[in-house]
């Protein structure tokens, strides 16, 4: 633990939020997408986050000679899983993508949600860089001790 | 650990207290959208009895605990982000505090030593 390790936490909580803005836009982007390379409407995706292993004795003594493991308490993004909300049918018979009957399929996306998770990851993502900021000014002030007074 | 003084001794465990404690912090800020996270904080006796006791070596995150009284969210997170950047900046504060106490005891020192001639 120190200083330089709550900088990689962050840094891992940034790059998460960054990873869910980003699935967020591309559920925007594709909120009338009716047609896809698999066939049928877009799916929304999601993207859930989980937290590195906190117990501690064991992971620190993991960790030697392992620089590429998370630093335990940092957040990283399990996975992007698909909305399982059927799509929404909207009577467009002129559409090429209308079934026999004449329904299209829409993917299930309420933009005004969307926007308010988007609005969510920045916030979260402005107050991990305000850690980042901290962590930085306390590295300075301990190197600072060396510098004659 | 060796210390020149008594005082740098107990101010360079503060600061390890300090920086583990805003580490900590840092991971609740990170983790406030993940599920099931729980609040996780340094009990500042305790951590700094372990620290003094046992040297700078000691891993401190067997004294963090789980903050309790906090009220969950529906998702099983209790972060709350008020209390985490008030505890950031704090805690900022307080390892400042330390470094300049730091800083005054080493030119103590420098003091005690140029007067000597």
């Amino acid at each position: 633990m120190g200083l330089f390790d709550m900088l990689s936490v962050s840094a891992s909580a940034l790059s998460a939020e960054r990873q869910r803005a980003e699935v967020t836009s591309a559920n925007l982007a594709n909120a009338e997408t009716t047609h896809t390379d698999t066939g049928g409407p877009y799916v929304r995706k999601e993207v859930v986050f989980s937290t590195s292993n906190v117990s501690p004795f064991s992971t620190v003594l993991g960790r030697l000679g392992h620089f590429g493991q998370a630093t335990p308490g940092s957040v990283q993004v399990a996975g992007v899983v698909d909305d399982t909300t059927p799509p929404v049918m909207h009577y467009e018979p002129g559409n090429p993508d209308a079934d026999k009957n004449g329904m299209v399929a829409y993917p299930a996306i309420n933009p005004v949600s969307e926007m308010v998770d988007l609005m969510g990851s920045v916030r979260s993502y402005q107050m991990n860089a305000s850690a980042v900021t901290a962590a930085k000014q306390m590295i300075q002030e301990s190197i600072d001790i060396l510098k004659s007074s | 650990m060796t210390s020149t003084t008594p005082l740098m001794h107990l101010l360079q465990g503060y600061l390890k207290v300090m920086s583990d404690r805003q580490q900590l912090v840092a991971s609740n800020i990170a983790n406030v959208d993940t599920p099931g996270y729980h609040t996780r904080d340094v009990n500042f006796q305790s951590a700094m009895r372990q620290v003094m006791d046992e040297g700078n070596d000691v891993q401190l995150v067997p004294a963090s605990t789980q903050v309790e009284g906090l009220p969950e969210r529906p998702d099983g997170n209790n972060v709350n982000i008020d209390r985490e950047s008030m505890l950031l900046a704090e805690t900022q504060l307080q390892y400042q505090m330390g470094v300049q106490l730091i800083k005054e005891e080493f030119h103590r020192l420098l003091t005690a030593i140029k007067e000597g001639n």
